[in-house]
């Protein structure tokens, strides 16, 4: 635990008070920084992905295979200007940005980077307080299409909140039937309780249920609805420019991987592996999964916003609850 | 829209249902997903359109104004840029309007080299339709993909005219060049390239595609009878189960002498505006290769000098664009320029008969919709 | 053909062939253009759309209306040329018989002036609302007023 491993350094010589004190300094300190650094690898993998996938480059002049992109990018959005319209509420305009990107950082304070000491704050069920940040944002995308004072933008909102309830149900369901089979919420004792097999192999539907639903949920494509740039520009980003856009990418990126990590915890024995060390085993899983995750952006188009919701309450949730009594069942006998 | 704080919305949103308080938002004229500049004054309801009205004359240039005003020859390049998707296709009409105005018979060499400029261009613009509809649909590789092919084309283009967006190879009694020396084994091999890319990798991404077919299938459904009403012609005209192609209906140039098929659906649908095009890609290179194997020698064009008159006449020609019927009647008086030159650009009608198709469909319909029509504002506009 | 004849035996002195037709195109002279929607309807039975519009601006004292008519199942073509006064140029709607003529008539009346009536949304379609003059006749000249034109003016 990085936070023990603070106060444990500091403790030698400063009274527990400061120590503790310095220890949460550090732990903010260290998951900033992962946190900033996510979007400029995700973003140049995503760059060069898609760049594969579609017969070109991607980025190759900035750096070394275009790694310092993104860093340049993220110079380019701090140097511009911020343009905003006149009738936006100002408070919710200044405040949307922001919230995004700590409830997404916040994911990555609670959840084990690769091994079981390796969590910036150990705290108990922290899978439910994942699922809570990853549920709350679209809550704030909503209010975001509000507050911008735009119809693009609003039309973008109502449709993310539309979105949100038809999924975050099943995504709700899955993490249930997991909490059921493995006894607790915690990302450990989940990860422990596959030591000797996989929950993607005793649970393949709420597998499929949780990819699908985690999606949607996070907003990413083929189910970017609410963004939907070729018809509403940029959905509930219409109005920002500059680096509150810059933030957006944060959230973006950071929830895809706390997404990706999440199945690999959940369905792929998160560290469990033979040979290598355990954070290697993970990453080399969260790896092929994020790839997978990304790839998916690439392939398909974008369904409807109706389609979208039938499938969600059509088709999706009711699976989810079959999904979530047959595997009561298999818990109690 | 009322301005103030963005919570007033709300009352905003209670009252969608009544009519006098739907939304009416502005799609375009600067708008990723409109091909150009084009603008949709849209009312909807929810996500629901009710009423759409479209605006045009945003590039509008004076086209007609501008021929007369020129000599015969000095108009060619401004009939490039109609349709700067279908470029050769228009520089063929003109020259083909001025001949028979002339009486000029251009030698059997340029009438097939013409005929395989049409083609080419035609799959040009069909390999651009498929990348538009991709990318308006969600989906950038399918855009990258058609690119990809349409520049492998535009190589050949430039090969044989050294222009690629505007090639101005097409003159007024024939053809500028010849074809360069080992342009046809390339050629060749590009067809082949193209035709196992549009069956095999487009097949996966588009119209075998499960969420492909779900945006499409059922969208934007075009009766017959009201393709007939609006006037509409080619791909748009024939994935209504019309069968109307010029090319087999009022044969021109070789088309006559060529083997091929005119390709219908029946659904009238965006997927089948969809795979009528892309079927026609494949019939475009049949119609390449067969046009490769019996091309004949001899001369490319027939001298028309550069300043020349035409006496009094009224004239009419049609062809088919990858558009739909595109024509172009020409009133001459005797002097060096036209009198008036009026251009049936078919694209004009597809953008007339939106105001129709898009009622009742979804927001997200709307550039399924503009997209499987295909409209090019530089003709529409002209 | 016989369409001709039987187009030409409805009104037998208001229609008259013109010279220079050939075998698919065929153009019939309308002598009274208060006729031209009977006309059409009868046009309606043989054609299925109206191809195209063009107006051709005669000076000093004719406009002259051509009216092309095509079909989706056979390669015919006909021309229905109408001339009107020039000064009072006033010519009634096909709109309501042919749909497509909707826009065509909209553009004439754009760039020509010429007032179609019966039209149920005649407007500016290609130029803006306040563009000065009709830029396709043939007195069109670019005076200051076209040359000043800004567009700011136009009230939305």
């Amino acid at each position: 635990m990085i936070s023990t491993f603070f106060y444990n350094l500091l403790a030698g010589y400063l009274p527990p008070i400061l120590a503790e004190i310095g220890s949460v300094v550090g732990v903010f300190i260290v998951g900033t920084i992962i946190v900033l650094n996510i979007p400029l690898l995700l973003g140049w993998v995503d760059r060069k992905l898609s760049g594969r996938i579609q017969s070109r480059y991607g980025p190759v002049y900035t750096g070394p295979f275009g790694l310092l992109q993104n860093v340049a990018d993220v110079i380019k959005l701090l140097g511009k200007r911020f343009i905003t319209n006149q009738s936006i509420d100002k408070l919710i305009y200044d405040f949307i940005p922001i919230a995004l990107s700590v409830l997404a950082a916040l994911m990555i304070f609670v959840i084990p980077l690769g091994s079981p000491g390796l969590i910036l704050v150990s705290i108990p069920y922290n899978l439910l307080f994942i699922y809570i940040f990853l549920a709350l944002s679209p809550l704030l995308v909503l209010l975001a299409g509000w507050g911008q004072n735009n119809k693009y933008a609003m039309l973008s909102g109502f449709r993310g909140a539309a979105q949100i309830t038809a999924y975050e149900l099943t995504l709700l369901m899955a993490l249930i039937s997991i909490g059921i089979l493995a006894g607790s919420y915690d990302i450990s004792s989940i990860v422990n309780s596959q030591h000797t097999i996989w929950n993607a192999a005793y649970l393949p539907i709420t597998l499929v249920l949780f990819v699908i639903a985690s999606l949607a949920i996070t907003e990413r494509a083929p189910f970017d609805v609410p963004e939907a740039s070729q018809e509403l520009q940029a959905g509930w980003k219409i109005e920002y420019s500059g680096i509150r856009y810059g933030l957006f990418f944060i959230a973006e990126y950071v929830r895809l991987l706390v997404v990706s990590m999440l199945i690999v915890y959940l369905f792929f024995g998160g560290w469990n592996g033979v040979y290598l060390p355990d954070y290697a085993w993970f990453w080399i899983k969260t790896t092929v999964v994020t790839l997978f995750m990304m790839s998916l952006r690439w392939v398909y188009n974008r369904p409807r916003i109706d389609q979208l919701i039938d499938i969600g309450f059509k088709w999706l949730l009711p699976l989810s609850v079959i999904n979530l009594i047959a595997v009561g069942f298999i818990a109690v006998y | 829209m009322r301005s103030g704080t963005g919570l007033g919305l709300i009352s905003n949103f209670r009252f969608m249902e009544k009519e006098r308080n739907r939304i009416t938002i502005n799609i375009g004229p600067v708008h990723p997903s409109t091909h150009g500049v084009l603008k949709f004054k849209v009312d909807i309801s929810g996500d629901t359109m009710k009423k759409i009205e479209p605006e045009i004359g945003f590039v509008h240039r004076g086209v007609e104004k501008m021929a007369e005003m020129k000599y015969y020859s000095n108009f060619m390049p401004i009939a490039d840029k109609l349709d700067y998707i279908a470029a050769l296709n228009w520089e063929v009409l003109y020259a083909s309007v001025v001949e028979k105005a002339l009486k000029v018979v251009i030698p059997p060499r340029a009438v097939y080299l013409r005929t395989m400029m049409c083609e080419l261009q035609r799959i040009m613009s069909h390999l651009l339709f498929i990348g538009h509809s991709g990318e308006d649909l969600g989906n950038t590789t399918l855009f990258m993909w058609g690119f990809r092919e349409r520049e492998l084309l535009m190589d050949i283009i430039e090969e044989v005219s050294g222009g690629r967006l505007a090639p101005m190879y097409i003159s007024l009694g024939g053809m500028y060049y010849d074809l360069p020396p080992g342009l046809i084994p390339k050629l060749a091999s590009t067809l082949d390239i193209i035709e196992k890319r549009v069956k095999n990798e487009y097949r996966a991404l588009s119209y075998e595609n499960g969420l492909f077919k779900m945006r499409t299938v059922g969208v934007g459904i075009i009766e017959a009878n009201l393709a007939i009403k609006y006037g509409l012609t080619g791909p748009n005209a024939r994935a209504s189960g019309i069968k109307c192609d010029l090319r087999k209906n009022a044969p021109y140039l070789a088309y006559d002498k060529l083997d091929f098929d005119i390709i219908t659906a029946d659904a009238g649908d965006a997927y089948a505006r969809f795979v009528v095009r892309v079927n026609e890609i494949l019939e475009s290179i049949k119609i390449v290769r067969q046009i490769i194997k019996d091309l004949p020698s001899g001369e490319i064009k027939v001298k028309v000098p550069w300043i020349f008159t035409i006496p009094p006449s009224y004239t009419f020609v049609r062809q088919e664009t990858p558009r739909g019927e595109a024509a172009m009647y020409m009133v001459t008086d005797g002097g060096q320029k036209p009198y008036r030159l009026k251009i049936r650009a078919p694209s004009l009608y597809a953008v007339q008969a939106m105001s129709e198709i898009f009622v009742g469909g979804k927001v997200a319909d709307i550039v399924a919709i503009l997209g499987s029509l295909d409209p090019t504002p530089g003709e529409v506009d002209r | 053909m016989e369409f001709l004849d039987e187009i030409k035996a409805k009104f037998p002195n208001v229609l008259e062939s013109v010279d220079g037709s050939n075998e698919n195109e065929s153009v019939l002279l309308l002598k009274d253009k208060t006729k031209i929607k009977r006309v059409c309807k009868e046009v309606k039975n043989h054609f299925d759309i109206l191809f195209m519009l063009m107006a051709v601006d005669k000076p000093p004292k004719i406009f002259e209306l051509n009216y092309v008519f095509s079909s989706y199942k056979t390669q015919n073509i006909l021309t229905i040329r109408v001339n009107i006064e020039r000064d009072k140029a006033v010519i009634d709607s096909i709109s309501s018989l042919f749909e497509s003529a909707d826009w065509e008539e909209r553009e004439t009346y754009d760039l020509f002036g010429v007032e179609f009536i019966g039209h149920k949304n005649l407007k500016r379609i290609l130029l803006p609302e306040d563009w000065p003059g009709r830029p396709l006749r043939k007195d069109f000249e670019v005076t200051d007023e076209v040359r000043n034109w800004t567009g700011l003016d136009l009230k939305f």
